[in-house]
C-alpha cells in the first residue's frame, strides 16, 4: 500500500487530474468573483473548446496544441458575445450580488442548453475521439503518454502565468480589486467594464483550452460539460468562491482526493468523499477551505 | 363570392388529385422517439442513423412494400430528451394523435420497458432493438419483441465459458456501478466460480470517475491472465487509454461497452487490437450476405462505422418489420402474428421469436483484429479464432 501511495504513477496522475481541475475552476472563478455570474455552462463552454480542437485536428491534420490560441479566441469571443448580449445591461444596473447570481444562473441554464443541441444539432451526438500524441514514454517506473504531459505542462503554464498576470501587471490588481470589492474599485477610477469584458473573455478562454488538451485523451461529445461544470463548483466552493488562488490548489486538492482515496479506500469511495468535502467545507468553511476568509 | 371562390378552389383541388400519377401513394408513417438530448444522447446516433439509412434505402428502391404495395416511408420522430415516461408520453401521442401507421423503437432498456406499456395497451405492435436486459423477460409477450441476444444472464456464462476454453486461469474485474454492468457482474461472477477461475480482484467505480490510475495499478498488481472491465462508453476510452499508458499485460482484455463505437478505434487504433467485447454481430461473416452491404451502406453514408450492437441491433429490427408488413400489410393483428410467427432474413442472418425473446442468434463476443471486428465466439458463428497475447 505504501509502495503505490508514494509511487510516481499516482503522483502523475493527480498532477495531470489537478491541474486540468484547476484550469476549469479558473475560468469559472474569473467570472463569479468579478461579476458574480454563476456560469453552469462552464462545462459546455469546455466543450466547445474540444469540438474546436477535434475539428482543427481532422481537418488539418495539425496538433490541437497548435491551435490553443485560435481555441482560446472562440471561448474568449464566445464569452464577450454572451457579456454583451446578455449580462453587461444587468450588470450596469447596480443589482445586489443575489439577483444577479440567480439571474444569471437560470441564464447561463438556457445558454447551456443551447450551447450542447446546437453543437448535436450541427455534428450529430456521435463520439468522436483522435489519435495524437499518444505515445507511452516512460521514465523508470514511471508511464506517460505524450498527451497527458502536454496537457499537463500547458494547463500549469497557463495557471502560473494567470497568478503572475493577477499579481503583478496592473491589470491583473485591476480584476483582483473588483474581485476584492466591487463598489471601492469604481471609486478608485477603475474602468469595470473593461475589466469585466478581460475576466469573462480570460475565463471562457481557460475553459476552452482545458477542453482542447481534454479532446486529445477522452472522447468528445456535445454532452461531455456537465461533469466539468460540477467539479468546477466544487473546485471553486472548496477554495472560496471568488478565490483565484485558493481555487487553484483547490483543483489540486480534489485531484489529490480523487487519486489517493481511490487507493486507500476503493473507487466507490472516490464520490462520497468529493462531495463529502464539499458539503462538510459548505458547513464548516463556508469562505473556503483556503483562503482565510479573503478574496484575491 | 366567397362560395363561388371555395368551389373554384374544390374544383382545383379535385382536378390536381385526378392527375396525381398513380406511383404517387400515401407514405407509411413511422412513429419513434429518440435520446437526442440528455443522459442517453451521445449513444443514440448509431441507433437513429441506421433508422435513417433504411429508410432512404427503401425509399430509393420504390417503397416499402405494403402486403404488395409500394409505398414510401415518413418518419415521424420526437426527442424524448433521455427520459424513459416522456418517452412513453410521445409514444401515446404518435398513436393517438399523430395517427402512424408503424413504430419503431426508442434508445435504451428503460425506453423499451416503458414503451412496452404503451404497445400493449394500445395493442400496437412493436419491434424492439437496443433493450438489454433480464427485466425484458418480464414484459408481456405479444406487442412487443427483442431481437438482442446480449442479455446479462446469458453473457456472464458465455464469457466465463470463452476464458475457460482460453485457458484463463485468473481475471481481474473492474465494474460501473451502472445497471448494466451491475446485471452483468451478478451474473458473470457465479459463472466464473463455477468454470473454476480465480477472480484476483473486483472493484466498482462510478460514472464520472475522472481518473482510473488508481484501479490500474491494482490490476496490474494482481497480476491476472485476464482484465474484465465491464464498462459504459466514456469511461472504457478512460480506462483503455490508461491500461494502455500503464502497460497493463493480461493475456486478454474484456470490455463491456465502448470498443464498438467508431470513435473507439479512432481514439486508439492499433492500441485496442485484441481487445474484446459485447456484439453479436460483424460484417466479416460471410454466412450472413445482408451483413457486409450494410456495413459499406453504413460507412458510405455516415462516414463511420455502425456501433456493432446497437446499429446492427437496429436495422435488424427494420429489416424484421418490413419483412412482416411486406407479408402482412399494416393490420396490427395480422402483423403481430407476422412477427411472432415469421422466420427473418437480417444482416444478422436468421431471426425467428419465442415470446418476446429472439430464439436463434447467439450470445457472442467479438475482438479486433488489425481493421477488423471479428466474431470470436461462439464456434458457431465465429469468423476467426480468439488472439490471446
Amino acid at each position: 500500500m505504501l509502495d503505490s501511495l508514494l509511487s510516481a504513477q499516482l503522483l502523475f496522475a493527480a498532477a495531470v487530474l489537478g491541474s486540468i481541475y484547476a484550469l476549469v475552476g479558473l475560468g469559472l472563478n474569473l467570472v463569479y468573483g468579478t461579476m458574480r455570474l454563476l456560469n453552469i455552462a462552464h462545462g459546455d463552454i469546455l466543450m466547445i473548446g474540444a469540438f474546436s480542437a477535434y475539428w482543427w485536428f481532422t481537418l488539418t491534420g495539425l496538433s490541437p496544441l497548435i491551435a490553443l490560441p485560435l481555441v482560446a479566441a472562440i471561448g474568449a469571443g464566445l464569452g464577450l458575445a454572451l457579456y454583451f448580449g446578455l449580462f453587461r445591461r444587468q450588470l450596469a444596473q447596480g443589482l445586489p450580488p443575489a439577483a444577479i447570481e440567480a439571474r444569471s444562473l437560470l441564464l447561463f441554464f438556457g445558454v447551456s442548453v443551447v450551447l450542447q443541441n446546437v453543437v448535436a444539432f450541427f455534428f450529430s451526438s456521435t463520439p468522436r475521439a483522435y489519435r495524437h500524441l499518444d505515445e507511452v514514454v516512460r521514465i523508470g517506473d514511471l508511464a506517460m503518454t505524450g498527451n497527458r504531459i502536454a496537457a499537463l505542462v500547458v494547463a500549469v503554464t497557463l495557471l502560473a502565468g494567470m497568478l503572475v498576470f493577477l499579481n503583478r501587471s496592473l491589470f491583473g490588481i485591476e480584476i483582483r480589486a473588483l474581485i476584492q470589492h466591487r463598489e471601492a474599485a469604481r471609486v478608485v477610477g477603475i474602468n469595470v467594464d473593461r475589466v469585466q469584458m478581460v475576466a469573462i473573455a480570460l475565463g471562457f478562454a481557460a475553459a476552452a483550452i482545458a477542453g482542447a488538451l481534454l479532446s486529445m485523451t477522452e472522447q468528445t461529445s456535445p454532452f461531455m460539460g456537465f461533469r466539468f461544470t460540477i467539479a468546477a463548483f466544487v473546485v471553486i466552493i472548496l477554495g472560496g468562491l471568488g478565490n483565484i488562488r485558493g481555487g487553484i490548489i483547490a483543483g489540486m486538492l480534489l485531484a489529490v482526493i480523487e487519486i489517493y482515496a481511490v487507493t486507500i479506500f476503493s473507487a466507490e469511495a472516490r464520490s462520497i468523499l468529493i462531495y463529502g468535502a464539499f458539503v462538510a467545507a459548505l458547513l464548516i468553511r463556508p469562505q473556503g477551505l483556503i483562503g482565510f476568509g479573503k478574496r484575491g | 363570392m366567397k362560395r363561388r371562390h371555395l368551389l373554384g378552389l374544390a374544383a382545383t383541388a379535385a382536378m390536381t388529385l385526378a392527375a396525381l400519377p398513380a406511383a404517387a401513394a400515401d407514405p407509411v408513417r413511422i412513429g419513434y422517439t429518440m435520446a437526442r438530448t440528455g443522459l442517453f444522447a451521445a449513444a443514440a446516433p448509431s441507433q437513429e442513423q441506421a433508422y435513417t439509412l433504411w429508410q432512404e434505402q427503401v425509399n430509393a428502391r420504390g417503397g416499402l412494400n405494403v402486403a404488395g404495395e409500394m409505398r414510401p416511408v415518413e418518419f415521424v420522430s420526437y426527442d424524448d430528451e433521455s427520459d424513459p415516461a416522456k418517452s412513453a408520453q410521445l409514444y401515446e401521442r404518435l398513436i393517438t394523435s399523430d395517427n402512424v401507421d408503424l413504430l419503431i423503437a426508442p434508445w435504451g432498456t428503460p425506453h423499451h420497458l416503458n414503451l412496452a406499456g404503451v404497445a400493449e395497451t394500445y395493442g400496437f405492435p412493436v419491434v424492439g432493438n437496443t433493450a438489454a436486459s433480464v427485466a425484458i423477460r418480464e414484459v408481456a409477450p405479444g406487442n412487443i419483441w427483442f431481437p438482442t441476444s446480449a442479455i446479462p444472464d446469458r453473457i456472464g456464462p458465455e464469457l466465463a465459458a470463452m476464458l475457460s476454453e482460453a485457458g484463463v486461469g485468473s481475471v481481474s474485474i473492474i465494474a460501473n456501478v451502472l445497471p448494466f454492468s451491475q446485471e452483468n457482474l451478478g451474473f458473470l461472477t457465479p459463472a466464473l466460480e463455477a468454470a473454476g477461475i480465480e477472480i484476483r480482484m473486483s472493484e466498482n467505480y462510478p460514472p464520472d470517475i475522472g481518473d482510473m490510475t488508481p484501479l490500474i495499478t491494482q490490476i496490474k498488481a494482481a497480476g491476472a491472465d485476464a482484465v474484465i472491465a465491464l464498462t459504459y462508453p466514456a469511461d472504457a476510452f478512460l480506462y483503455a487509454g490508461q491500461a494502455r499508458e500503464l502497460g497493463v499485460e493480461a493475456k486478454l482484455q474484456f470490455m463491456l461497452i465502448g470498443p464498438t463505437i467508431d470513435a473507439f478505434h479512432k481514439a486508439f487504433g492499433p492500441a485496442a487490437d485484441g481487445i474484446v467485447t459485447l456484439a453479436h454481430w460483424s460484417p466479416e461473416q460471410a454466412a450472413w450476405p445482408r451483413a457486409k452491404p450494410f456495413f459499406d451502406a453504413y460507412v458510405a453514408r455516415w462516414g463511420q462505422a455502425p456501433d456493432y450492437l446497437d446499429s446492427a441491433l437496429a436495422y435488424m429490427s427494420l429489416e424484421i418489420l418490413e419483412q412482416a408488413v411486406a407479408k402482412a400489410g399494416l393490420d396490427r393483428d395480422a402483423l403481430r402474428e407476422a412477427i411472432a410467427t415469421g422466420t427473418f432474413d437480417t444482416i444478422n442472418g436468421e431471426v425467428r421469436f419465442d415470446g418476446v425473446q429472439n430464439a436463434v442468434t447467439p450470445t457472442a463476443f467479438v475482438q479486433r483484429q488489425g481493421d477488423k471486428m471479428q466474431l470470436v465466439w461462439p464456434a458457431a458463428i465465429a469468423t476467426a479464432p480468439l488472439a490471446m497475447r
